[in-house]
């Protein structure tokens, strides 16, 4: 079994799967060393962004501090007394939660007592801070419950995919994040609370649903930076999830109070000139790959309270193992394809189809239940193994058609000869008997081109056929090793006598058996060495035998003493064997360049070879091999031998 | 071998030149006026005519088309007849078969099947005379066997054949004796003898004994002591 492994056995692989397994192995290899990493993200974001409009979320509204709001105040940061003045109008309409998504270290006056005063008796009011340097601490006066973080792990492009929920800080407190604050706040309300996870006991969870932290290789991941409880983030899709109104719309009432009461009112700045962006390629903008932060906080609030209260579904990975097995699976699935599709358009059109399966099957995933999958991989080893695979099929198509039709002009120029002039000479042949029509000298001469013109067709065919199915027995032809095995001895046998050598030159008698012997299991390579071996025994006697009158050559099955099914070959002679005669040692050492080839070849057969003295005269040589070994299977077609059984109907 | 056979005899001809096709069902009708002669011009149809009603005996040329339809396949070629031989040989052992060649050579590598075929099998050269191809018809049907020259290497023997020539000139045994004593069939004792006759090239003739003639050739061989 450890035998397949044997460079001489690989080469049995069908060659045409050797390049698609190798483009599934570096595949699976790059993605594992993160080079898919980017356009597995891409995929991530086209999918995202192609998906129908969501309905409004209307649990949030965002009031953005504009460019203009900025002015009309006229002065940058917004001084406390009219973060005061909006903060207090907004609680007029009761919202369930209020987010300050602007910094306040730092009191900013005029107003700074009043805004203190404000912020520490509204309970609902949570503020920020930011952890990463540079760090950024919430406001001293409130209570650490009411001050979550804002940082993001941006992915390696830039992009932000991730939310981060919780941090430990090197002081060992573990902080939790704005966006989880506020969704924490308003579940609270329907009886949801913030638990560890039943399923993943590191989850978060709010009633049924769980959010699990990343591991830094899930989904499309390569080795990221997971530190602390990250989660992705599902953005909701469509132009305009959110309510949105302006810092001046709320100060002048120009709104409906249903938009706000019991509702979460994210408070940002929304001014291009103060870039709070978020980086984002999932959402559709004005500002392509742009979000205001505020918004980027409204998308990861909002999954949190979509999942709790309507099952919206958040994304999810698989585990690593079925990853590589789904992109294992599309590979094999394109190599069978390329494999069972003789015809390039089928080829075209359905790896197409296959193409569009695998995508609406990524796209669906995503929809239905959020998962994000390997597209990309999986598309990738699919096409290629179900377009190259075929490439090189029809490589080898192409040669071989090349070459039959090389054989059919020189049989259709031979045809032409034999139809024609040959007829004519054979006639002329005919009457060439009657000695008064015509000289015995011509009539020589007219059986000497005859012969010629013969020779041409014999010559000329050989030329054609494929060099790796030929065995050249350094004769002047090569003997076609698809032939059956009993064929093939005899013609090495019949080209090999004719060799001008002393020990043939006594020969009186050949005795010979040619039977027909199950082949199925040799290779093209394995039938060539039997060839050298027939070669190299014959050739001992014509070196070797003196006087030698019986040549004995036995190719045939037969059954050895446990029912085993085995070939023979055996060369015998009856002369005097002129080496081992003059060695006392082991005769097989010194007689026989061809010994330790036939050695190995008996191996690799898992065969027996033997050379022992002819009685009374003479030398054996002996090699017996079974007709199926352990391990290789008869991966070659029945050969025709077998197929003249059936009826004939494109045998010919 | 059907000499008295009350059946009138049966042969299949397999050529694809009409004009050939038709000379040579002349000839050999007048040889035979009461034979059934039935002409094919294709291997797939001479293949259906034998499967149908074993023929007494066949003469086939090795260039023939596959089938008749108009295709690459219609074309006449050597390797279609030697597919076709190397089929009516496996299946039908006992055929009697003359092949009509100009291509002595091809028919090489046929040459273990042709040692084991039962059945009669000669081949006639196209450029010999009418006369010669009726002569080795005649031995094919009579389950002889002919092989020309250019297909022999030195004296071949299947190592029954040369246990056969032990068993009758050394020991002077009959066939019957013969056939017991190898634990095979009085045909198959037969079958060898034609075979023998034929690598020692002894052929009927007018007024030889062929039995005589194959011991004093296989002494000659230096076969027997």
């Amino acid at each position: 079994m450890m035998d397949w492994w044997r460079i001489g056995q690989l080469s049995r692989w069908p060659v045409g799967l050797v390049p698609g397994v190798l483009v599934l192995a570096v595949v699976l290899a790059t993605r594992g060393m993160g080079w898919w990493q980017g356009l597995e993200w891409k995929a991530l974001d086209a999918s995202l962004r192609s998906r129908p409009t969501e309905p409004l979320d209307d649990r949030i509204v965002i009031v953005g501090i504009e460019e203009n709001d900025i002015q009309q105040v006229g002065t940058y940061p917004i001084p406390d007394r009219h973060l005061t003045e909006l903060i207090a109008t907004l609680e007029r309409y009761q919202p369930r939660v209020i987010g300050l998504d602007i910094y306040r270290d730092l009191p900013i006056n005029p107003g700074h007592e009043e805004f203190r005063k404000v912020a520490e008796n509204l309970d609902s009011l949570i503020a920020i801070e930011k952890l990463l340097p540079p760090a950024v601490v919430g406001p001293e006066y409130l209570p650490p419950e009411r001050i979550g973080f804002v940082d993001v792990v941006p992915d390696g492009d830039g992009f932000w995919r991730r939310s981060l929920l919780g941090a430990a800080t090197p002081d060992g407190a573990y902080h939790l994040a704005f966006t989880l604050r506020m969704a924490e706040r308003y579940l609270a309300q329907e009886g949801l609370s913030l638990e560890n996870g039943i399923r993943n006991p590191v989850a978060m969870r709010f009633g049924t649903i769980e959010l699990a932290p990343l591991t830094p290789n899930a989904g499309g991941y390569v080795n990221a930076d997971m530190g602390g409880h990250q989660v992705l983030v599902n953005y909701r899709s469509g132009s305009d999830p959110f309510r949105r109104l302006t810092m001046a719309q709320v100060l002048n009432g120009q709104l409906e109070p249903d938009w706000l009461r019991d509702r979460i009112v994210l408070i940002g700045i929304t001014a291009p000139s103060v870039k709070d962006f978020a980086n984002t390629a999932a959402i559709i903008s004005d500002n392509p790959g742009l979000v205001f932060g505020i918004e980027f906080q409204a998308h990861a609030i909002s999954q949190i309270t979509s999942a709790a209260l309507d099952n919206r579904p958040l994304l999810k990975v698989w585990p690593q193992p079925v990853e590589y097995g789904w992109i294992m699976l599309w590979g094999a699935a394109g190599l069978i394809l390329g494999r069972l599709l003789p015809k390039p358009l089928k080829q075209v059109l359905v790896v197409g189809g296959g193409n569009l399966v695998l995508l609406g099957t990524g796209f669906g995933l995503l929809l239905w239940q959020g998962w994000w999958i390997p597209v990309v991989p999986a598309l990738a080893v699919f096409t290629i193994n179900g377009v190259v695979f075929p490439l090189f099929y029809w490589y080898d198509r192409g040669l071989r058609s090349r070459i039959q039709e090389r054989q059919l002009v020189i049989d259709n120029t031979f045809s032409a000869i034999h139809n024609g002039p040959l007829q004519t000479l054979a006639q002329v042949l005919q009457a060439s008997r009657d000695p008064s029509q015509i000289s015995p000298a011509l009539s020589s001469k007219l059986q000497d081109l005859n012969r010629e013109l013969r020779r041409v067709y014999t010559l000329v065919s050989q030329e054609a056929l494929v060099h790796e199915a030929q065995v050249y027995l350094n004769y002047s032809q090569g003997i076609d090793l698809t032939l059956p095995l009993h064929q093939l001895f005899y013609q090495v046998y019949t080209q090999t006598l004719e060799q001008d050598m002393l020990g043939f030159q006594t020969l009186k008698v050949r005795l010979i058996e040619f039977e027909p012997m199950d082949d199925r299991a040799l290779h093209l390579e394995d039938k060539r060495s039997l060839c050298r071996f027939l070669q190299e025994s014959l050739l001992n006697v014509g070196k070797y035998a003196v006087n030698a009158t019986r040549l004995w050559i036995i190719c045939k099955p037969i059954t050895s003493k446990l029912g085993k099914l085995q070939n023979m070959v055996r060369v015998a002679d009856n002369g005097h064997d002129t080496c081992s005669a003059s060695f006392d040692g082991d005769v097989s050492d010194v007689c026989g360049h061809g010994t330790q080839q036939a050695k190995h070849l008996s191996k690799r057969l898992r065969g027996q070879f033997q050379r022992y003295p002819n009685i009374p005269n003479g030398t054996v040589c002996e090699l017996i091999w079974p007709v199926y070994r352990e391990g290789v299977w008869p991966l070659r077609p029945m050969s025709w031998s077998e197929k003249g059984k059936e009826r004939p109907t494109d045998s010919f | 071998m059907g000499y008295n056979n009350p059946k009138p005899l049966r042969f299949v001809i397999v050529d694809d030149h009409e004009i050939v096709l038709d000379s040579t069902a002349r000839v050999v009708q007048h040889r035979y006026p009461e034979a059934e002669i039935l002409q094919v011009p294709t291997a797939n149809q001479a293949l259906d005519l034998v499967e149908a009603d074993i023929p007494d005996a066949m003469i086939v040329d090795l260039s023939i088309p596959e089938t008749a339809l108009v295709d690459s396949f219609s074309r006449a070629r050597v390797e279609v007849g030697i597919q076709l031989l190397t089929i009516l040989m496996e299946r039908f052992p006992t055929l009697n078969i003359m092949v009509q060649s100009a291509h002595g050579q091809a028919l090489v590598r046929l040459k273990p099947s042709i040692l084991a075929h039962q059945g009669g099998f000669t081949i006639a050269d196209k450029s010999q005379s009418m006369e010669d191809m009726l002569t080795k018809f005649d031995w094919a049907l009579k389950g002889l066997n002919y092989l020309p020259p250019e297909m022999r290497s030195g004296l071949e023997l299947k190592p029954e054949w040369l246990t056969v020539l032990e068993l009758a000139f050394q020991r002077g045994l009959q066939d019957r004796v013969i056939a017991e004593e190898m634990n095979i069939a009085q045909r198959t004792v037969r079958h060898y003898w034609s075979k023998i006759q034929d690598a020692l090239g002894v052929y009927p003739e007018e007024g030889k004994n062929v039995r005589i003639q194959t011991e004093i050739r296989a002494r000659e061989e230096g076969l027997i002591d």
